[in-house]
């Protein structure tokens, strides 16, 4: 028993699996391109007096999907892309990475990125925006606060005055 | 696949191929009578609640949010096609790996191996035929006569909607007879000003609300099977907790399960029937373990073939004997012939910019119907029969999605109400002909060693002159109802989409062109039943699964009587 407990091959199968990757988040991107992708996206819906696109969990959703739901040149999309952010990111501040601007500059940044002529950048940035949108609207805080979504309505009403909220 | 094994131990009064809407009723009327009942189903057991794991999660509780993984799609391009099949329903679909089958022309196969079947997934639309259904092959010429008329089969329909809870109006239509009806779902503001728009331009042409399986108004009978009123979660395909809408899950399997008469074996893979020629008749039927694959035989004196239309036309055309060299029952040489489906090809949609101080609150798990108008008294058009549609009106909700930052979540956060907008979609009749054909495949197996089904459905000339019509004819009422930006619509699909295939073991008043007598009995077996889809003798313009169930009880009552006569 004891030499069991104390051996690597006490390990359970599934554990003998483990690399980097499995246990630290996605396999598709490293972690720098991963805070890029969170401030990304948190620029796109930041926090106000409610909560913005990190706290709502956005990036881990949009990391998810491109990777289980969408095919490889999204999957290149998102990567050559966050690449290039960071590249560009530092060559126009002179230094800083995307991460490393304020607010104002990664609007600014980005802005600038999307009215860029580079086809593929803007591919990126219309992918990354429109996974912003929907992670930040299907999650629960939007259903059940905007969208007011009731898993059990009970009900059907055919027509009800616009004026009456909701 | 082993030796196989027989004992006393496996007999039983009555066996039931399949669980699904009709296998399930053949169950509650078989074992309501005494009689003990095998209900052999080839998927694993579906209990009622506890195995729907995805019946209580909301949107934001799945993995990827509803949307399917890529992974599933491309290993599933068949049954992803379906409208039902997403994040949170594949567990009650076949995968296309599961049971291969052959498409000699393209056929969407969309199919539910489990406890409760494809009763857990229907749309649950449950309009009665009539006689201008059950007429319709000896009027056209098409097809062959049905051995039945409404009249017959009207008070099955009254017994099977009162246990089943279907909602809707009286409408009083000689084209769609009324039935016992809990109170209908509500119609909203532009479903209401349309259906009075075509009742005061259209003498022939109404627009209904649907009748549906959902308990609007629950009885006793459905209190005493544990079911509630629906909740218009209009998540259905998940199954319902509540048993708000009718599946054999939440209703006839259980109610038979409480009269301590029905086994009900999971797993089991029927691979044919077992014809005695000594006594003239089938005594049982030979199942494979979906587990272990070995094969056992059961026993018993009267067996219902539910397995759903294609399927029980496999298990007929794999049943063969020195008497029946081409498939049970199958003098006629018809089976597996004239099978058919409804033409759900064509959509319609447009936009109405009235009440705009108008919207809907709550879901609705139902939709307005548009019953057939076309050929219904007389020969009008230059093709044969005619088609049902539905009809359904919404309003959604825009934003601006422009910009980054603050502005755009702003945006985000106030959305403003759109126009309302209008949908239709067909559900034609297509002519059942004799080269429309499933057959065994000569060399292909499945995984259980059981010939793959080979399909041949396709479209003809009448189904195009269909959608054309329906297109024209909507274009119209849509224009006079004043509605805007009309776009019609054809999706070109495969048969199969429409998860309405029927026929094969067509129902006739001669042996010589049919398989079923009158009481859904083989013509050459009188011990074997057949009361799903396969034994349809033309496919109407109604939904067909409450006429499943209403021929099932009908047939059981039948089989009852004639056992006691000792005629069975």
């Amino acid at each position: 028993m004891a030499a069991a407990f104390g051996g690597l091959l006490s390990l359970p199968s599934w554990a003998q699996q483990w690399t980097p990757e499995t246990v630290a988040g996605s396999p598709l991107l490293s972690a720098l391109e991963e805070s890029t992708l969170a401030d990304l996206a948190e620029t796109i819906i930041p926090e106000t007096d409610i909560p913005g696109a990190k706290s709502l969990g956005v990036p881990a959703y949009i990391q998810k999907i491109v990777n289980d739901c969408m095919d490889t040149k999204a999957q290149e999309t998102l990567k050559n892309g966050l690449y290039t952010v960071s590249d560009l990111a530092q060559k126009s501040s002179g230094g800083k990475t995307f991460s490393g601007m304020d607010t104002n500059q990664r609007l600014n940044f980005l802005n600038q990125l999307n009215a860029g002529a580079d086809e593929e950048t803007k591919d990126f940035f219309k992918l990354v925006k429109s996974l912003t949108i929907r992670g930040f609207t299907t999650s629960e805080y939007f259903q059940t606060n905007i969208n007011h979504y009731q898993l059990v309505p009970g009900f059907y009403h055919g027509c009800v005055p616009v004026s009456t909220g909701k | 696949m082993t030796i196989l094994e027989s004992t006393a131990a496996n007999q039983y009064d009555a066996i039931v191929v399949g669980s699904g809407i009709s296998g399930g009723w053949a169950a509650k009327e078989l074992t309501k009578h005494g009689l003990r009942t095998l209900v052999l189903e080839r998927g694993r057991d579906v209990k009622h609640v506890t195995d729907y794991p995805t019946g209580m999660m909301s949107p934001w509780e799945f993995e990827h949010r509803t949307q399917l993984p890529l992974e599933i799609k491309e290993a599933n391009p068949i049954v992803s096609k379906c409208y039902a099949f997403y994040e949170g329903s594949t567990h009650f679909f076949v995968k296309d790996a599961e049971h291969p089958y052959v498409q000699e022309k393209p056929f969407d196969w969309i199919r539910g191996y489990q406890v409760g079947g494809k009763s857990l997934l229907w749309a649950r639309q449950t309009q009665r035929w009539s006689d201008f259904d059950f007429e319709g092959p000896a009027r056209d010429g098409f097809a062959v006569d049905w051995p039945i008329r409404y009249a017959d089969i009207a008070p099955w329909y009254s017994y099977v909607e009162k246990f089943a809870g279907i909602s809707g109006n009286k409408d009083g239509l000689p084209n769609l007879p009324d039935g016992e009806f809990q109170k209908p779902h509500e119609m909203n503001c532009v479903e209401d000003y349309f259906q009075k728009q075509i009742a005061s331009k259209y003498k022939d042409r109404n627009v209904i609300q649907g009748r549906c399986a959902h308990l609007t108004e629950p009885k006793d009978i459905h209190f005493q099977q544990g079911r509630a009123q629906c909740q218009h979660r209009t998540i259905c395909e998940r199954g319902c907790p509540f048993g708000g809408y009718f599946s054999s899950n939440a209703s006839t399997i259980p109610w038979a399960a409480k009269t301590g008469k029905m086994t009900l074996r999971p797993h089991s893979v029927v691979h044919s029937i077992i014809y005695d020629e000594k006594k003239g008749k089938a005594t049982g039927v030979r199942v494979i373990d979906a587990n272990t694959k070995k094969m056992t035989e059961y026993y018993a004196r009267i067996i219902f073939v539910n397995a759903a239309a294609l399927n029980t036309n496999l298990v007929l055309l794999n049943s063969t004997s020195n008497r029946f060299p081409n498939g049970l029952g199958n003098d006629s040489g018809v089976l597996g012939k004239y099978v058919a489906f409804h033409n759900y090809r064509a959509t319609i949609s447009a936009e109405y910019d009235g009440f705009l101080d108008m919207k809907t609150e709550g879901r609705r798990p139902n939709s307005p119907y548009i019953p057939r108008f076309r050929n219904v008294h007389k020969q009008e058009t230059n093709f044969l029969r005619g088609y049902a549609a539905g009809f359904n009106a919404g309003r959604g909700t825009y934003t601006n999605q422009d910009g980054i930052g603050a502005d755009l979540k702003k945006n985000l956060m106030n959305p403003s109400w759109g126009g309302w907008h209008v949908g239709s979609h067909m559900m034609g009749e297509t002519i059942p002909k004799e080269n429309s054909t499933v057959q065994l495949d000569p060399n292909k197996k499945d995984p259980f060693g059981i010939p793959q089904l080979a399909i041949n459905m396709f479209y003809d000339d009448n189904d195009e002159k269909m959608i054309k019509d329906f297109h024209e004819q909507f274009t119209e009422m849509y224009t006079a109802a004043g509605f805007k930006n009309i776009r019609t619509r054809d999706s070109k699909q495969a048969p199969g989409l429409d998860i309405h295939e029927m026929g094969g073991v067509r129902m006739g008043k001669d042996p010589k062109t049919s398989m079923l007598n009158k009481w859904n009995q083989l013509h050459a077996c009188k011990n074997v039943f057949v009361t799903d889809g396969a034994s349809m003798t033309s496919t109407s313009t109604q939904n067909p699964s409450l006429t499943y169930m209403a021929l099932t009880a009908r047939a059981v009552d039948y089989a009852v009587k004639e056992m006691k006569k000792q005629n069975l």
